[in-house]
């Protein structure tokens, strides 16, 4: 069996919020395989979202250990993980998270602008991953300009623009109406399949969590199907 | 290079907002600019006269006393040979030619020792000896000369409120001043028109002459000043440079005025600034962390919030600049022509504003971009603005 690209052992997560400590994971054990795509489900508050940012390297845990594509998260650097992200986590966020001042060519070539790329191999990347999500005809727009399902589309190019290890997706179509759902749900799905990405996905929405192979359930901090 | 785009769009996020500090801080630069060029025009004697060893004997009451013509004896005399050499008599005339305002500096001197005595003004040969020939007889800076289109062999008539005499003078020649081209505005005739257009009173403003070293000066003002002490001319002797510096001293504490001016500036730049990048930040703590999120360091978020404020800083710096430099250097304009005849922006000058333009620019972004590049990720991703 092919190593896991993602393995949490034991982690759980504390806030402190002045004297008060809140717990929000609790020894949570999970691994996905390479090329899996899983949906993450859970009511509000269960820390679908906080599971989701310590696998991205984003936040650490309390305790437990965290390895993606290989690499122990625990015990790096800030400057790191940054490095680690930038090479094998695409983010894909609810709000979609654009640079309102940047168009969609100019956002989705933003991550390639920490690689050593040349300026037309940046255009290269950035016109393959716009024709990926089929918006080649909107390099030039600004965010302002596009719809959302769009928007979600061009977050979703900058996601993968660097061929990332794993895409990890919070809520991807939680702002969207129901076309641009099944929009974005199909290329999530063609992603996985075609291009073999592994995907996490937080979702509140069954149809979303149907389009993964395998829905795990959060429920007060604690994994109870994985 | 690679950033640019994204700091200059950032920078421009709000126009107006921008544009209102950028326009406050390009005002506030060219204060600072034309100040810091009116002191270094002021204090540009000053710097050239702490070239030369040359020393100035002028009456201790105050340039407006004249000194005895007996005192030229006592200053040839053998004593005072021994430290000094190249005497002359220099009388202030004060006057201006056909209208008050085309004022200038124009003195009567002892023409034979003038050259010698002021070596750096290069007068041609034939200029010094067509001097030595005609009494009225007059040397006019090159760059004097050009302003009122005078020419060699022409006449001119200077009216003064010091004098009761009108010299009628010929213009026997130009000099030079390469290393200064402000004292071209200058015009010499000779001591001894000037005495005879006023019945041979022989009034003497200073007397002038040259140290023969570094170490004969203090000789010279011990032996000039302990000579003259006890009569009723007594004299101050001084330094060029302290001559000079007294003209700067009757203007009062001008260099501490613009320090102020200076370090208000800076502070009032910092804070504009400052206002700008911090609510251009918090309104991207969502974008910062985002940009984290794909990769971006927190150096590199420093990097390029720091570099925006600089770069406010630097249009604030160059729009002034390049305008003051066109409008003083290229097309010469002055604020007064009399006391400013030259009003140019200096290296030293521009070295200043840069230093302040980055200064202040890094001073004003680096609060806003410490906290931005510190703040936690998930922090910032959760922030609603």
């Amino acid at each position: 069996m092919a190593e896991p690209v993602v393995s949490v052992r034991g982690v759980a997560k504390i806030y402190r919020r002045d004297s008060q400590e809140i717990p929000v994971l609790e020894n949570i054990d999970l691994t996905v395989a390479p090329g899996e795509s899983v949906a993450m489900m859970g009511p509000s508050g269960s820390g679908k979202t906080t599971l989701l940012n310590l696998i991205a390297g984003i936040d650490r845990p309390t305790r437990g250990s965290i390895e993606v594509a290989g690499q122990a998260l625990d015990g790096m650097s800030e400057r790191e993980l940054a490095k680690f992200r930038s090479r094998h986590i695409g983010f894909i966020f609810q709000l979609y998270n654009l640079i309102p001042v940047l168009t969609a060519f100019e956002n989705v070539e933003l991550p390639l602008l920490l690689t050593r790329l040349s300026k037309a191999e940046r255009r290269t990347h950035v016109m393959t991953a716009l024709d990926v999500v089929g918006l080649t005809d909107r390099i030039a727009h600004y965010p302002r300009q596009l719809s959302g399902g769009q928007e979600q589309r061009v977050a979703i190019a900058r996601a993968i623009v660097t061929d990332p290890t794993i895409l990890l997706a919070d809520e991807p179509t939680g702002d969207l109406d129901k076309r641009s759902e099944e929009e974005v749900l199909i290329l999530l799905k063609r992603l996985n399949r075609e291009f073999k990405k592994a995907i996490i996905m937080v979702t509140h929405d069954p149809k979303a969590a149907a389009s993964a192979q395998r829905t795990v359930m959060l429920e007060k901090g604690a994994l109870v199907t994985a | 290079m690679k950033y640019l785009r994204l700091i200059l769009r950032n920078a421009l996020r709000n126009k107006l907002r921008t544009g209102l500090t950028v326009g406050g801080t390009a005002f506030l630069m060219f204060v600072l600019l034309f100040i810091s060029t009116a002191l270094t025009e002021m204090e540009a004697w000053e710097g050239e006269a702490a070239k030369h060893d040359r020393i100035a004997i002028q009456h201790s009451s105050g340039l407006a006393n004249p000194l005895p013509i007996e005192l030229e004896n006592f200053l040839r005399g053998e004593e005072v040979s021994r430290h000094g050499h190249q005497l002359q008599k220099m009388n202030w005339f004060g006057g201006w030619w056909q209208d008050r305002s085309n004022w200038f500096a124009n003195l009567a001197v002892d023409h034979p020792i003038h050259r010698e005595l002021w070596s750096e003004q290069k007068i041609p040969d034939d200029v010094q000896a067509r001097w030595a020939e005609v009494k009225s007889g007059a040397i006019v800076g090159k760059a004097l000369a050009e302003k009122f289109g005078w020419k060699v062999g022409q006449r001119i008539s200077l009216l003064s409120n010091l004098y009761s005499c009108v010299p009628e003078l010929e213009i026997v020649g130009y000099f030079t001043v390469p290393s200064d081209i402000r004292q071209e505005q200058q015009l010499f005739f000779r001591w001894d028109y000037l005495d005879e257009l006023m019945n041979g009173r022989k009034i003497v403003g200073t007397y002038w002459m040259s140290a023969r070293s570094a170490a004969d000066v203090p000789k010279l003002k011990e032996i000039i000043d302990g000579h003259t002490r006890n009569s009723s001319d007594p004299t101050e002797t001084v330094t060029e440079k302290e001559f000079a510096a007294q003209f700067m001293a009757m203007m009062g504490n001008i260099k501490g005025v613009v320090f102020f001016i200076v370090v208000g500036v800076m502070l009032i730049m910092t804070l504009m600034t400052a206002n700008t990048v911090a609510m251009s930040a918090r309104e991207r703590v969502t974008e910062v962390a985002v940009l984290r999120t794909l990769g971006f360091t927190q150096g590199k978020i420093l990097f390029l919030i720091l570099t925006e404020g600089l770069l406010l800083s630097l249009v604030g710096l160059l729009v002034p600049l390049s305008g003051a430099l066109l409008l003083f250097n290229v097309w010469k304009v002055s604020p007064n022509p009399q006391w400013f005849p030259y009003f140019f922006i200096e290296p030293g000058t521009i070295v200043l504003a840069a230093g302040v333009a980055l200064v202040s620019g890094l001073l004003a972004a680096s609060i806003p971009a410490w906290l931005s590049a510190r703040r936690k990720i998930v922090d910032g991703l959760r922030q609603v603005v």
